[in-house]
């Protein structure tokens, strides 16, 4: 439980700081001129400890490696989701048209990070499990939240421009993101238990590898931090310029 | 007008709507009967085995055929340009959405027993067991469904492909509905315990996505 506690702290704490940030679009477009270089030497330094600093797994081998990518784009992926639900609070309440760029912004970035957990979830398990696929409580209900925030792309491109079609998605991502523990729990209810572990810290990580996935955590938050302020502002100009057609 | 009265107001049209013309509720029990006869000419070797995937096939072909009703909820106010009404309601709007609902709810409460009928002729369910069980998955699961599918229904009314887009929104958020109704269904008929926790978190869910649904239809219907 103290577990879950400081799993929340953390999360409500950079959450919150993201949503401080974001208040001042501005801000949060300029705040990509730092983020872009810490996340370059981030993860300059997460692929050198990943190759040369990290032990190759004695049972596993070298595949055990992706490991390192696996796992930190998890919660980056949920952030993403979370923002979503926040930019469309923001939007509600205040009808500010930013708040809605700031769902769509954290919205794709998410599910790239979700896409990038479904690719590397199958290429680790095939070799260590002997299946791609397993109807895991983590597997499924990750494929579940998946298909939500594609559902939440999609409905941003059938319905675009209109100030409907903005509350319309502010509303489907505030559903999407109150749907989450329903999701863990159904899912976990169908299929019973997990292959994942619970938590790898607990598990008696050595430091060798701790390290490297305490970096990947920090480099990956950047790199979303570099994407999601990076897309603000392509949704800012499409905004201010509605008559450039990037196609 | 105080709001009750409204989501009443609300419910009476849609359901005089609905009984009239008979479009909507008559092709759903048909689109039900299909599918029902079509899983039980399937599986018409029912054995012992196969007799236990019936009861969660027959919670998705109630799905399926409520996706179909769901999708028109708002196809009178689009097309006769009746949203305008909707918008000037002098209460809440909120009640508006639970009108809505409710004529929704029951419109696949009827969807059920018909289904459920028809699994017992064709397919030899035996609801008898703990019909009251049986019951409040029922009605806790079309609760669910009818909430989530008026409000995301409202919001693919205007939306180009809203056929295909109403179900790629809902499946998702509804998965734990059909997850816990069909979860209590199957013990229920299994003989098992009641599962107080899994109908716990069916209630608690509706109840979440009700207090959305009736907070942000106002913003909806604002335009």
């Amino acid at each position: 439980m103290g577990e879950a506690f400081r799993y929340g702290v953390t999360g409500l704490v950079v959450v919150g700081a993201l949503t401080w940030l974001v208040r001042d679009e501005g801000r949060a477009i300029r705040s990509a001129r730092i983020a872009g270089p810490l996340a370059l030497i981030g993860i300059a330094l997460w692929l050198i400890l990943v190759f040369f600093y990290a032990p190759v797994e004695r049972v596993q081998g070298i595949v055990q490696k992706i490991f390192y990518v696996h796992v930190p784009c998890a919660p980056v992926a949920y952030l993403g989701f979370v923002m979503t639900a926040v930019g469309g609070i923001g939007f509600l309440r205040t009808r500010d048209q930013h708040w809605d760029r700031v769902s769509v912004a954290s919205a794709e970035v998410g599910v790239l990070f979700c896409t990038l957990i479904l690719i590397t979830g199958p290429i680790w398990a095939k070799p260590v499990w002997g299946h791609w696929w397993v109807w895991d409580l983590r597997l499924t209900s990750t494929l579940v939240l998946w298909f939500i925030y594609a559902a939440y792309l999609f409905l941003r491109s059938l319905t675009a421009g209109s100030d409907a079609a903005r509350t319309f998605a502010s509303l489907y991502g505030i559903l999407g993101t109150a749907a989450i523990p329903f999701v863990f729990f159904a899912v976990d209810l169908a299929q019973g238990g997990t292959l994942h572990p619970s938590n790898p810290a607990r598990e008696g990580l050595p430091t060798s590898m701790l390290i490297p996935l305490l970096v990947g955590f920090v480099s990956f938050a950047l790199v979303f931090w570099y994407l999601f302020a990076r897309r603000l502002e392509i949704a800012q100009l499409e905004f201010t310029r509605p008559e450039v057609d990037p196609g | 007008m105080n709001g009750p009265r409204i989501a009443l107001a609300v419910l009476g049209k849609d359901l005089l709507v609905d009984l009239r013309s008979r479009d909507r509720l008559g092709h759903m029990l048909i689109f039900a009967a299909l599918v029902v006869v079509l899983i039980s000419i399937v599986f018409r070797a029912a054995s012992a085995e196969t007799h236990s995937a019936i009861l969660p096939l027959l919670w998705i072909a109630f799905l399926f055929t409520s996706v179909l009703g769901l999708g028109r909820s708002f196809q009178a106010e689009t097309e006769d340009g009746a949203w305008v009404n909707l918008v000037l309601v002098p209460a809440d709007r909120g009640w508006v959405f639970l009108g809505k609902a409710g004529a929704n709810l029951l419109a696949l409460l009827a969807v059920e027993v018909w289904t459920a009928l028809l699994a017992a002729v064709f397919l030899e369910v035996d609801w008898s067991k703990s019909p009251g069980t049986v019951a409040l998955a029922g009605v806790l699961g079309a609760i669910g469904l009818s909430v989530l599918g008026t409000l995301l229904s409202a919001l693919s009314a205007s939306a180009r492909f809203r056929e295909f887009l109403l179900p790629i929104l809902l499946f998702p958020l509804v998965l734990p509905v059909l997850v816990f109704a069909t979860d209590i269904t199957t013990e229920a008929l299994a003989g098992r315990p009641f599962a107080a926790r899994t109908a716990g978190a069916l209630a608690l869910f509706d109840w979440v996505f009700l207090l959305i649904g009736y907070l942000g239809f106002d913003y909806l219907v604002e335009e």
